[in-house]
């Protein structure tokens, strides 16, 4: 069945996330980091950029998947990923207010493209922390209409 | 870093794939689907019929190209990558960057992710200040 294009431009309630020392390192680990701030007991601890996967991939679409009028369906690829930085790297202590959104719901071929973005704000200053934009193909429901002429 | 010339090639980040590295990065991202580490799971529904390493995994990689190349992570400005093939566990990939363009103190890479047989596993681009 196909995803609901109503949904395009809805917003999912915003949940909350702080970035804590021991997560930044055992991300860091994972990738096989090397720069010792990652993994600094001071205040000279940051997160490598794409820490923000631990906050935007599956809690960013967890209200998404569970709205039963947008469709989601288990057969999916993560398409792509895109991540725009705030003015500085997350530190220990950060508290993130994250906002999901449908951007758009399209069709390529027999699949769908759900993009999906979450903006993530720090809570004591309103400022941009990080803006995350997934596309998500949804393999083979695409509305029949949509399939006819596509590439 | 006011030398930095269109066209210098980035070092690279080489990575072999294993059971360990995709358990690793599912507990530290929390991206817990199954198609990363159970066998049976992934026997059903992954497009090579076996357990893929996360597309995020592999992007976290190519961003390593990106930090190691500036020296901080706050230098960098935006990036994002397609993930256009699965990375099967128990292959290496390699991940490697090309500046494009420097402007404005700003200097543009083009990202890839190859795997042993040449193909691209993932594409994509970012932007640091230099």
């Amino acid at each position: 069945m196909a995803l609901n294009r109503d949904k395009v431009g809805t917003t999912y309630p915003a949940y909350r996330y702080e970035v804590s020392r021991e997560k930044i390192r055992e991300y860091a680990a994972a990738l096989g980091e090397s720069d010792p701030r990652y993994f600094s007991e001071g205040d000279d601890c940051v997160a490598p950029p794409t820490f923000a996967a631990c906050f935007t991939v599956t809690k960013g679409g967890a209200e998404a998947f569970a709205d039963p009028n947008l469709g989601t369906h288990p057969a999916l690829v993560h398409g792509s990923q895109r991540y725009e930085f705030g003015g500085r790297a997350l530190r220990p202590g950060d508290v993130l207010v994250c906002t999901p959104r449908i951007a758009d719901i399209s069709a390529r071929g027999s699949n769908e493209l759900m993009v999906l973005e979450v903006e993530c704000r720090h809570e004591a200053t309103d400022e941009l922390a990080v803006r995350s934009q997934a596309t998500i193909v949804f393999l083979g429901s695409a509305p029949a209409a949509d399939e006819e002429g596509a590439a | 870093m006011s030398d930095i010339q269109v066209g210098t090639e980035l070092p690279t980040v080489e990575q072999a794939s294993t059971l360990t590295t995709s358990v690793m990065y599912a507990g530290a991202s929390g991206d817990m689907n199954p198609l990363h580490f159970d066998p049976d799971f992934a026997g059903q529904v992954s497009p090579t019929g076996g357990i893929i390493a996360h597309g995020m995994y592999s992007m976290g990689l190519a961003s390593r190209v990106l930090t190691a190349f500036v020296g901080d992570p706050e230098r960098v400005l935006d990036i994002e990558v397609r993930f256009t093939r699965p990375w099967p566990l128990g292959t290496t990939s390699t991940f490697g960057g090309k500046v494009t363009d420097v402007s404005d103190g700003v200097a543009t890479v083009e990202l890839t992710g190859t795997n042993e047989s040449g193909e691209r596993i993932l594409r994509g681009r970012g932007h640091v200040r230099v």
